[in-house]
């Protein structure tokens, strides 16, 4: 039963009384929030993700709630809780929505240690996966978001998952966070893409959440193998140029970008080592969409398995 | 004054064209070595050795021009090695 | 409460798990993961060949957890060689405590255990050169006030934490095991002179049995934030049983207890590690320990007080008088450390102090 079985006013109804169990990727959240932007989000974006009935367990336990401190009566917040106690700082309530899916990328980074997990995006094609690690600023999500738009499946836009044991990549689909112009990019570049409402002043700027393709959806239980390290870099005016990248200084790289690469010890050193051996390592500068989707269209897999 | 690798099974390396990755267990330490230090602390996990033993190990190299002053780099490349607790003196 | 503690059960009985629900998996994790036991857990299940017949779901965060703990371990192994290699100048011996003697001696406490500070203990006459030796190598005292810096120099029983710059790691020098000024003053003296070195070490020490112990002991019973109040009664527990299995290790605690003025606190030690653990405390140890019983008011003020303090910090381990439970041991382990004078002075400063960001 996916979230779109139920009616807008019982999903609310639910989530402010028992909750819902609700399945992104291989993780069940147990959410609960009776505040009404957290209901609309869900409705709308997570319509296709399944609830899961029975079991009575979760991976993590999520509620959102006003926090209880004097500013609830001029302006208003919203605490996120993760069983119970709250990782991060109270934010504006207009900003509950986002502040849920920051916060469920922070449980899932924080506690899924059997997985090296690195901050990227990582989409894939044919079985082959690209992981897009990037700092914030780099069009990483822009060329996320348009990449899935045009025949590439959504793995996830910030947190790749790669199995400590066989080095596979789990999916995580869920909503691509945009932020700034690029919703607008995007929004002219896939006209049918389907988008929260836009939620202005918080620390990226003016944000807003893309729902992936239904296809990404559905097939969230299929890994994938790792093909291509890419970085990219938007650059105004530049011509889309692919650059080899060695792979010692990738690997250094990638290890910067993983939240817990040290905690995994000689297990993510090892995860690493296979990852990159594994992967065609580049440096990607573009600035027109068209031209980056033709590239990587044209991206061939390493030939010889390692 | 001789010296060693840490020990012969806390180090791992990882090679691509040239440029060595290492990962101390010990430390937890991860560390990006050019190939003549990474060839310096693979001798030395071997066995201990001195500033002249590992010139030896490079002096055969055909292009090398400035054969002078390797006993110097090479001294640079153990400080270096030892302040990153890779090595020790023996 | 206690019978509703999920993470007491899991203790006491590791092979009972493998009859848990999903549903109680669910909260069992949520418990352990609050009181910092949850690798504790694993660990326990690993020893006894279980952890296959945990299902997938929790099995999963187990493993997540063991992770951690791995990870914990290969750090403060490094540290402590660090820490050896700074002070080895100082020409003194150096005493691990509690989690890092655990590790170094390679005792049951030390799986699946999660670390944070490493304590250690030297003379009180040699705590300029090692504090000297430890900034020479890489620690900085963290930032504190005139207060706090005079606070510990004149009255407490180690200098103020040392955090290394680079590594983040943080050390705490003790020069005995209660401040100057508490209630009851086991001598460090004869804590010192009965330490025994590691194998294969020339400088560094562990407590001696008893006396690691009564260490615990001391620790949990004169701590006054009880969030990880569980976990050391878990060391406490663990500690008992392993060195217990030799008989002349009871009524040597008793003896060292009474030479350590420390009875009260073995008395209790020994008490809520059976009450709530189920740990296998002779009869005659029990009895013999009574000494340091306080009276029958104090004494059932105190188990209505840490029978909900040693609890997970949990809603679900929680009722009604467990947030005043916690008030009152706070003030009361406050209490021991400090004459009432300079306690009342303390808790004014502290709370006209903001306090500062973690």
């Amino acid at each position: 039963m996916n979230v779109s079985s139920l009616t807008s006013s019982e999903l609310a109804s639910r989530l402010s009384n028992a909750g819902i169990h609700l399945q992104t990727g291989s993780f069940i959240t147990h959410l609960q929030t009776a505040i009404p932007s957290v209901a609309e989000g869900i409705g709308l974006l997570y319509s296709d993700y399944p609830l899961v009935e029975e079991g009575g367990f979760a991976d993590f336990h999520v509620d959102l709630i006003p926090p209880r401190n004097l500013r609830r009566w001029f302006k208003p917040q919203v605490l996120f809780l993760s069983d119970g106690a709250p990782p991060f700082k109270p934010l504006p309530l207009d900003q509950a929505f986002p502040l849920f899916e920051w916060g469920l990328n922070w449980c899932v980074s924080s506690h899924a240690n059997n997985y090296l997990i690195i901050h990227s995006a990582v989409v894939e094609k044919n079985g082959y996966a690209a992981i897009l690690p990037a700092p914030p600023g780099s069009g990483k999500s822009t060329l996320c978001a348009a990449l899935v738009n045009r025949g590439w499946r959504l793995l996830s836009d910030e947190l790749t998952l790669v199995r400590v044991s066989d080095g596979k990549i789990i999916p995580l689909p869920r909503p691509v966070s945009l932020k700034n112009q690029s919703i607008d990019i995007i929004q002219q570049y896939e006209p049918g893409a389907i988008f929260s409402r836009k939620v202005s002043d918080t620390m990226k700027g003016t944000v807003a959440h893309m729902k992936p393709p239904s296809d990404s959806i559905f097939r969230a239980a299929e890994t994938a193998q790792i093909a291509w390290v890419i970085f990219p870099k938007y650059q105004a005016g530049s011509a889309a140029r692919l650059e080899p990248l060695p792979q010692s200084r990738a690997f250094m790289r990638v290890a910067d970008n993983a939240f817990n690469y040290s905690l995994l010890g000689t297990e993510g050193f090892e995860t690493m080592a296979r990852l990159i051996d594994a992967s065609l390592c580049y440096d990607f500068t573009y600035s027109v969409l068209d031209e980056a989707i033709e590239t990587f269209a044209a991206l061939k897999p390493p030939t010889s398995p390692t | 004054m001789q010296w060693q690798a840490i020990s012969d099974t806390a180090l791992r390396f990882c090679c691509w064209d040239d440029e060595f990755v290492v990962y101390n267990i010990h430390s937890g330490d991860t560390h990006l070595l050019g190939s003549m230090a990474a060839q310096i602390l693979l001798k030395l996990q071997q066995s201990p050795s001195d500033v002249a033993t590992l010139t030896g190990l490079f002096t055969h190299l055909p292009l090398f021009e400035m054969k002078d002053e390797l006993p110097l780099q090479i001294e640079h490349i153990l400080a270096d090695l030892n302040r990153l607790e890779l090595i020790t003196r023996s | 409460m206690i019978s509703n503690c999920l993470v007491v059960q899991a203790i006491r009985q590791p092979e009972s798990l493998t009859f848990l629900s999903l549903a109680d998996w669910d909260l069992l994790l949520r418990q352990a993961r609050r009181a910092n036991l949850l690798s504790r857990i694993c660990a326990l299940l690993d020893e006894r060949g279980l952890i296959e017949q945990v299902p997938p779901q929790p099995r999963e965060h187990l493993e997540w957890a063991r992770a951690i703990a791995k990870k914990h371990a290969q750090d403060v192994q490094w540290e402590i060689a660090m820490i050896r290699k700074a002070l080895v100048g100082v020409g003194v011996p150096v005493i691990l405590l509690k989690g890092g003697a655990y590790v170094m001696a390679k005792l049951p406490p030390a799986q699946g255990r999660l670390f944070s500070d490493i304590d250690i203990m030297v003379p009180k006459g040699s705590l300029n050169e090692v504090e000297a030796a430890l900034m020479f190598h890489g620690w900085a005292t963290a930032e504190l006030d005139d207060y706090d810096k005079r606070y510990y120099r004149t009255w407490m029983h180690e200098l103020p934490p040392m955090q290394h710059t680079r590594r983040t790691t943080v050390i705490d020098v003790h020069h005995a095991i209660l401040p100057e000024t508490a209630r009851t003053h086991p001598d460090p003296e004869k804590l010192r002179s009965a330490a025994q070195l590691l194998d294969g070490y020339d400088n560094l020490k562990v407590f001696a049995p008893a006396d690691m112990v009564l260490h615990s002991a001391t620790h949990l019973m004169h701590e006054g934030e009880l969030h990880n109040g569980l976990r050391d009664l878990v060391d406490i527990d663990s500690l008992l049983r392993h060195f217990g299995s030799s008989p002349t290790f009871w009524p040597g605690l008793i003896e060292r207890a009474k030479e350590l003025d420390s009875t009260r606190t073995l008395f209790y030690a020994l008490r809520y590690a059976q009450l709530i653990l189920h740990t296998a405390v002779p009869e005659d140890t029990m009895e013999a320990a009574r000494i340091g019983s306080p009276n029958r008011v104090m004494l059932m003020l105190m188990d209505m007080l840490f029978s909900r303090a040693l609890m997970p910090d949990h809603p679900s381990c929680s009722d009604w008088l467990t947030g005043t439970a916690r008030k009152m041991l706070f003030i009361r382990a406050n209490w021991l450390r400090m004459p009432p004078v300079l306690l009342a002075r303390h808790l004014f400063h502290k709370a006209f102090i903001s306090p500062k960001p973690e």
